[in-house]
Formats: structure tokens, sequence, C-alpha cells
């Protein structure tokens, strides 16, 4: 009886093994159905940058499954992970289908994956060739969404301090009212800036997006829209921004490298402070349902005390750009471009993506977005105001502005100087760019 | 001489138990950490007790359990852990039968490979492996066990090894001569001999695949949502913008009890586990 | 007999060696040609020669990385050992509550790396925060501190069960034979039970060492590398380079540093090996 149990054993293992290698294993059901299908009408597997819209997405894919019957897999990458995962999955034998890059630092990275998207439905439907990101002749890939940051403020709390957002027109404007209301914290119960938090789910709005004016004023003054070395010449300005960003929180500077962005945020709706600084994507966090109306919120551009600040916007721009990965299979190429397609003249998609993610895309089949800082900077920029370009898509690399949050971490918890802030910015940034182009 | 002895023992017996009140010290903190209202949990108050304001009672745990697929999670790493255990013991202990039984060129070979496999660390195979694996489509909880059986042979075969030259040759060549096939000979003469090294085995196996981390990070295949507890608890850190400091601590509690009650039930055998294990590695 | 077995290899062996192949042999022999090479995936691997390695040996990370490891390794060998036989030396006294001891200072042993770095993660950083300290993330000190802690949690009561196992073997007649002669105890410790010690203490000495240098999870878990990869060992930052950077020229390096690393333990073990040998012969 061993005997015959012994050999059965060995022969189901022998025999597992080889069935294993020869790729198909009875064992997975899901696997092998699934390949299945993927070689009659392709299949779709979006690699999504934006936790914020996980849930939106994965409906979407839902319910363009159910209307095509082609399957849509979105997995998102926990924040900060984003490019650790795509490195990974990339590689595999089902890899992501349709994958983002931040711009043309990004790009670089990627070209040898992204197919030329010259001639597709999807690119056909861009509003404005600005929205393509081209390499020659190429273009590897298209923007999805345009955003807007700024500081995000609560004007309730900001009369009860007894200032509009018509007093806040400068840099200086800002840190005299800022520094009031700290003066006063005790007595009005509340505090100007919301948790500085440098966690990773929240320090890129200090090491990415606030590192954007500095680098937008100085490309402005030497008038380039890239560079190999950066001077630093507005890195004071920076300096200045951030002292009052965490000189004037709610909580002790010390603490911050444990604030996440959801401990800001909460703060912010909590009504512990009157300003927040972030983008339009977190429209739909703040309000809703017990949390404020568009009458409480208003986003005013952030002003570091350079240039014509009459006339500053909000930083307005895109970091993120489709591409499709040119190594996946031809029928699924095909069907990711039919999803994306789909996802920006559809119904159900132009409403998902304008409703549930709160998004302005750049596409002809646009829905109005009911984003009321959307519609700010829409205002903004009709008075005449100029947006503030992104600029962080020319940061040489992710572990540039890993290493700048860094120090900006140090920093603000007194453990590091800002001269190490300006050596990871000015150095860093040679020395990536070397890395990334050498 | 005796007294003196005798007073000296009992400081001994104060000073360990003050030592070993301290080593669990952690685990009860994470354990009423996990019993708190998660706005209560942060940096500076973790040493606090839960009190009227701040007891959530089971609250985390039942987060825990329904969001963010802990009871998948759960059911992965026991199907992972049971079945590389399993497939590991009786492969490589036949395996090292044979190698230790047969003396040529190629079994000499096949154990240094082995024991070679033991130091070499995981960074230099992650890539590849985890390639190799998905291409072989072993990138399922239900096959991972066959990666486990290549890449962790190399202890298991080495353990055996040591013990089998322990065995005296005769009683397997008078069941052979008997008329036992070889088969027959390694389950029904080895095996119950063997019993106390598959135990050590086993055991020392079953602590590093319950808490193995990046093998299956990033050899399972995360368009179909498979996790393990490590992975899951590490996820819970770092995805969406936030530290949910409430689920975590109880997702760490989940994974902490049934290894302290497996502990407690054998606990005889896994410390002497432990001291064998050592002393053949 | 030999010759009965032999013919029933593809029953005894195979199972393993296939297994084996494609979760070790194959892989390895793979990792160490990509080393050699600039590539994302293994299809589009491209020969870049020794580029890798003399990028490997020239960044500034990798080294401070090795020298963090080297000295982490070294100091938290040096302290689980003491502690363990310390610990072992008290508990073969036959005190009360032996049993008891000893289950609780193995305990630790059992949760994994994950896991651990987590629970002492949030355990020093309150304390920190309560001495007005900078959290574990932001000073490099006590991010080393705090491995070395978490690491002799871990350790100590796996060694001190090998310590005690070492200290049990050791035949009473020894003892008995000292005190007859009117040894003292701490000459017992020194001229008896140390010397017949030397196995075990050699056994935990490289278990200690190998466990240190590869130390992953808990590196992972309780600091993640910062402030500013300041407390990054080697297994870490292999990691980081090959999935934290984007760009093909990164996987190639990583895989560098990988092999390297492995060149690293493997030496290691082998001495490790040979000392062990050398000891059973004395015997």
């Amino acid at each position: 009886m061993k005997k015959v149990f012994a050999l059965l054993l060995s022969l189901t293992l022998c025999v597992g093994l080889l069935s294993a290698c020869g790729g198909s294993k009875t064992e997975t059901p899901a696997s092998s159905g699934e390949s299945g299908s993927s070689t009659a009408t392709g299949s779709v597997y979006y690699l999504n940058f934006k936790p914020e819209q996980d849930e939106a997405w994965q409906n979407l894919a839902k319910a363009y499954t159910e209307e095509t019957g082609v399957p849509v897999t979105v997995v998102t990458a926990a924040s900060g992970t984003y490019e650790q995962t795509l490195m990974s999955e990339i590689a595999k034998s089902n890899p992501p289908t349709l994958f983002q890059v931040n711009g043309p630092v990004g790009l670089a990275n990627w070209k040898d994956y992204c197919y030329d998207l010259t001639g597709s439905d999807v690119l056909g439907q861009l509003t404005s060739e600005d929205f393509a990101l081209k390499d020659g002749d190429a273009t590897l890939g298209i923007a999805y969404v345009i955003e807007s940051y700024g500081i995000i403020t609560n004007k309730t709390l900001l009369a009860k301090a007894g200032y509009s957002v018509d007093d806040i027109k400068s840099f200086a404007d800002l840190k005299k009212v800022a520094e009031d209301i700290t003066a006063r914290k005790d007595e009005l119960g509340f505090a100007a800036f919301s948790s500085t938090g440098m966690d990773g789910s929240s320090d890129w709005r200090f090491k990415t997006h606030l590192a954007n004016l500095p680098i937008y004023f100085e490309y402005q003054a030497d008038g380039i829209g890239t560079t190999d070395a950066i001077k630093g010449t507005y890195l004071d300005n920076y300096k200045a921004i951030f002292d009052l960003y965490i000189n004037n929180s709610t909580c002790d500077p010390a603490v911050l490298s444990g604030k996440t962005g959801d401990d800001s945020r909460n703060e912010f709706l909590a009504g512990e402070a009157v300003f927040f600084q972030n983008g339009s994507w977190e429209y739909g966090n703040l309000v809703g349902d017990g949390k404020f109306t568009d009458d409480d919120l208003q986003m005013i551009p952030i002003y570091i005390g350079v240039g014509d600040e009459a006339n500053q916007g909000l930083c307005t721009g895109t970091e993120n750009y489709w591409c499709v990965n040119n190594s996946a299979s031809a029928e699924n190429i095909q069907a990711t471009l039919d999803f994306m397609n789909w996802c920006v003249t559809s119904e159900t998609g132009t409403k998902a993506m304008a409703n549930d993610m709160g998004f302005v895309i750049p596409f002809k089949g646009a829905q109005e977005s009911p984003n009321l800082f959307v519609k700010q900077d829409a205002t903004y920029t009709a008075e005449g105001k100029t947006p503030v370009s992104w600029n962080f898509p020319t940061m040489p690399s992710e572990n540039w502005k890993n290493e700048v949050g860094n120090a900006l971490t140090a920093y603000a918890a007194g453990t590091g100087t800002w001269d190490a802030v300006v050596s990871a910015f000015v150095d860093g940034w040679a020395s990536e760019y070397a890395a990334a182009n050498g | 001489m005796e007294k003196k002895r005798t007073l000296k023992d009992s400081i001994l017996t104060v000073v360990l138990g003050i030592l070993s009140l301290a080593w669990i010290y952690p685990i009860f903190m994470i354990l009423f950490n996990s019993l708190k209202k998660e706005t209560s949990i942060s940096t500076g108050t973790a040493f606090q007790i839960p009190n009227s304001g701040s007891f959530a009672g089971l609250e985390n745990y039942i987060n825990a359990l329904t969001s963010k697929g802990f009871l998948s999670a759960f059911w992965y790493s026991l199907v992972i852990t049971i079945s590389s255990v399993v497939l590991i013991l009786i492969c490589c202990s036949m395996c090292a039968w044979f190698i230790t039984r047969v003396k040529s060129w190629y079994s000499k070979a096949l154990y240094y490979m082995f024991v070679f496999s033991m130091v070499v660390p995981f960074q230099m195979l992650m890539f590849t492996l985890s390639s190799t694996a998905d291409r072989l489509h072993l990138s399922s909880p239900y096959t991972i066990c066959i990666i486990y059986l290549g890449f962790g042979a190399g202890l298991a075969v080495f353990m055996f090894c040591g013990f089998m030259k322990s065995i005296p040759l005769e009683i397997e060549e008078a069941a052979m001569i008997d008329g036992c096939t070889p088969l027959q000979t390694f389950f029904r003469v080895v095996l119950p001999i063997l019993k106390p090294t598959l135990i050590s085995v086993g055991i020392l196996e079953t602590m590093w695949l319950w808490n193995d981390y990046l093998l299956p990070y990033l050899v399972l295949d995360r368009t179909k949502g498979y996790m393990t507890i490590p992975i899951l608890i590490q996820y819970f850190r770092g995805s969406f913008g936030k530290v949910e400091m409430g689920p975590m601590m109880a997702s760490i509690m989940m994974n902490i009890i049934p290894i302290i009650i497996v502990y407690l039930l054998c606990q005889k055998h896994i410390i002497k586990g432990v001291a064998a294990g050592a002393v053949k590695g | 007999m030999e010759k009965t077995i032999r013919r029933y290899w593809p029953v005894f062996v195979l199972p393993t060696l296939a297994a084996f192949i494609i979760g070790f042999v194959w892989p390895f022999i793979q990792g160490l040609y990509l080393s050699f090479c600039k590539f994302i995936t293994i299809d589009n691997a491209s020969f870049n020669g020794l580029k890798n390695y003399i990028f490997a040996l020239t960044e500034s990370d990798f080294l401070h990385s090795f020298w963090f490891t080297a000295l982490f390794t070294i100091v938290s060998t040096v302290c689980i050992n003491v502690a363990a036989l310390a610990i072992a030396l008290a508990l073969t006294r036959e005190i009360k509550g032996t049993n008891l001891f000893r289950s609780v200072f193995f305990m630790p042993n059992l949760i994994g790396g994950i896991v651990l770095g987590y629970i002492w993660n949030i355990l020093l950083n309150c304390a920190l925060t309560l001495l007005g300290k900078p959290l574990l993330s932001l000073h490099a000190p006590y991010g080393f501190i705090g491995l070395v802690i978490l690491m002799c949690w871990q350790q100590i009561g796996y060694m001190m069960i090998i310590y005690i196992a070492g200290l049990q073997s050791i035949p009473n007649d020894y003892l008995e034979a000292a005190r007859i002669d009117g040894a003292t105890e701490r000459q017992i410790l020194w001229k008896v039970k140390l010397p017949n010690l030397m196995p075990s203490i050699t056994i935990c000495l490289f278990l200690s060492l190998t466990n240190g240098f590869k130390l992953f999870d808990q590196n992972l878990a309780l600091t993640g590398g910062d402030p500013a990869h300041k407390t990054e060992m080697l297994a870490l930052n292999i990691y980081q380079t090959f999935y934290g950077r984007s760009g093909p020229q990164w996987k190639g390096y990583g895989q560098a540093k990988a092999v390297l690393f492995c060149i690293l333990v493997v030496v290691i073990g082998l001495v490790q090996l040979k000392s062990t040998r050398s000891k059973e012969v004395q015997q």
C-alpha cells in the first residue's frame, strides 16, 4: 500500500514539475482561464499610478468588461512605489499593457517599452498636440489629466481670523497672515497650516510640488525648459516658504517625519488649519457629506516671493502620461488602445473621469468637471494670471526627489541643516543627471 | 556554603524574571495597542494602556479581517507553508537518502551543490528566480511550493544527510535482502527512524516559510491579488497615503497568535529541533 | 544494494533535482550572466562588460552600506553571544522557573522579520518621542542601535538554546573533578566550561555573522534605510538599486552588487565550514 502511495506521489510530483515547465498547471484554473481568453480578444492590464483613484478605476474597468467582455485588470501601486512596481511587473510574462510615465525624464527610461501611438484613435481625441509626449517623430505618451495645485484655503476659518483671500496677494501677505494666526493660535483654536507631513505618503507635496516653484522661476529667469545642472537661484525663497509651513503648523516640526497625507487632510477637514497645500485631485476628499461645501474653499497660488506675484496663477500642468507597452501582444495592444479610447470618448468613461476621479482631461469628449479647484484655475487664467507650469517632470530622477525629501525631513526635525537640502538639490541634480544620462 | 548558593540563585531568579517580563513586553504592547481606537495610536502614546476613552474593543480586528483581504492572505500563507513543508520533507529526505547511500561522483557533486545553495543570499537570485517562476506559471500560492522546494532544498538535504549517516546500514540491508524495494525500504525502515529529524527540519522550514517576505512578494502574481500575511502587513504601511495603525496592529497580533499557540503546544520539539539543527548546520 | 537504489534515481532524486534546477541552479547562472549586462527584462539584456562592477565598487552608498553592515554584524554578534551565553549559564544552574524563562526568551525567534521590525519601530519611536529625541528614521545612530536591539531580542533565545545544549553535553565528571580539586566557580567557567563549549561558540558566532550580513526584512521594516540611505544594509541596498530606481542601467548594477554580496557571504560560509570541520577533528 505504502509503495503504491509513494510511487503515485513521486509520479504526481514529476508530472507536476514537467507540466509546470510546459506552462499549464491544472491547479490554477484562474491563470489558465485568463490566458485562454487573452489570446482570443486581448486583455488590458493597467498599472495605475494614483492611489486616490484606485476605486474609481476598478469600477470603470468593471463597467468596461461588462460592456465589451474584454477583461481589464487594474493594479494600483502603493504610494511612492510606482517605479518599483513597474520595474518588477514589466519583466513578467503578463506585463502591464498600459502604464504611465511622468514626462520626458520618465520617458527616457521607458521609451524602449512605449508603443508608437501615431495614428491611433485616442491620439486624435487630444484637444492639443501639446499634450502628446514625443520622442523624435514618434508619439510615445499622451497626457490624460490636467491638474492644478496651490494652497487650499478654508475661507470660513480665514474670515474668523479676520482676513479674506483677497488679503493674500504675495508671499509677504501670506507670511503676515500665517504668523498672525500662529500668534493667536490658542485664542482662535486653529493653526495656519495643516501638518507638513514628511511621511512617504505625503512628502511629495514638498519635495516635488513645492520644489517646482524655485525650479520654475529659475527656468524662467534663464529662459530654459530643462537643465543638466540646477543653480538653485531661488532656494532661499524655497527655504522661506518651507519654514513658514513648518513653523506655523498644527504640530511641532520634530514630529513631522511621521505625519502622513491622511493626517494632514484630516486636520484640514477637522478645521484645525486654514491652509493645506495640495491639488485639484483632493477635491473629492474635501467636499461632500459632513465635509466642506464649495463656498468654504478656495485654492490660492503658492507665493514664494519671486517674480510678478500679482499675476501669478496656480501651478497647472500634468505629470501623468499614458504609455502603451509595446512588448505586449498585438491583441493586447489593440485591446488597450480601445480601452483608452473608450475612457475618453464614451459617456461612461468621460463621466467617471470627470465626476468620480475629478479629472480635467485634455480630450475632445471631456465632460465639464464639477471640480471647484479646476474652475478656479480657469478663473485665474481668465483674469490674465499666468499659470505656473509643472517642471518636476524635468527633475533628473526619483532618487533626486527622495534625497531632497530626506534632507527636508531632517531639516524640519532639526537633525539636519538647510545646507544639506541645498546640496541634495544642487549637487544631487548634477550627479543624478549624470547617472541617468551617462 | 549551601545557604549562600540559594540566596544567589533566588537573586538570579528575580533578575531573570524581570528580564523575561521585559522580553515579552513588546508583544503585550502590540496587544493593547491593537485594542485602541485608531486615532489614539500615535508615536507618543504607544506605551499607554487603553482607557475608557481610547478602548475600541475588537474593532481593529474586525476592520483587519474584513477590509484588505486578511482572510485570503491567511489562507494563502497557510497553503504555502503546509504544501511547501510537506513537499520539502518528502522530496528532500528521499534525495538525501539517495545521496548518502549511493557513493559516486555525482551524488557528491549534488551534495556540494546543495550545501552551496544554502549560503547564497536571496538577493543574488531575486530577479531571475521571480522571472523563472513567472514564466513557468509557478506564481500562484498553489504552485509556489515548487520554487520553495528548489530554493529551500539546500538546508533540508544537508540536515537529512547529516542524520542519515548515523543510521546503521545493516537494518536497510536486511530489509532489502528480505525483498523490499528501495522505496519500501525507505518508507518502512528509514523514515520511521528519521522521525525526530523530520520534525526538526519541518519546524525550521515552517518558521522560515510562515515569515518569509521577499520571495513571495516578488514571485506571487500581483494581478490576482495574492498576498501572504507579511506582505499584507507591509501593505498596511505604505499604501494609499495612509498608515493604518489599528488594523496593522491587529494583523500583527493575528500573525503572532498562531505561532505562539503552535509554540506552546510543541515547545519541546521546537527547542530540540533548533538545537539539533544548529549543531548540524 | 547500492545498485538497486541507483536504478531508482528518477523517484528519489528527480523531483528535488528538477525543482532545484528551477529554483536555484538556473536562476543562479542567469544571475551571474546578467551581472555583466544592461537589462530591464531578461530578453532585452545587452552585454555590458565590467561596467556594472566598476560602478558598484565605486558607489559611495554601496560602500557605506558595506561598512554599516560590517559594523552592525560585529556589534550584534558580540552582544547576542555574550548575552545568550550568560543566560544559558544562568539557566543551567537548575534554578526555579528555568523552563518558563527558556520559553519566554526563545519566543521572539518565531516571529518574522517584517513583524519584528514594525513592533520595534513602534516601541522605539514611542520611547524616543517621550525622551524628546529625533525618531529612528531621522537619526542614523538611533537606527543602528535600534537594529542591534531588535537583533538581540530575536536572536538571543536561539543562541541560548544552542549554548544550553552545549553546556548540558559537558560530562558532569569534568565539573566534579574540578570542584574536588578546589577550583572556584570562575575558574570552572573559564577553564572547564568555555573550552568544552568551543564547538557551540563557533556555530553561534557564524550563525550570527551570516544572519547579520544577510539581514533584510528587519532592516526594511525598522528603518527602511532612512535617513538618506544611512541605515541601509547590503541586502536592502541591493534591493533598492534593483527595484527602487528606473532606467535600464540600474538592474545591472544591482545584479553586480548581488554577485559581490554573494561572494562575500559564501566566503564567510566557507570559513565557517572549515573551522567547524577542524574543531570536529580536534575532539
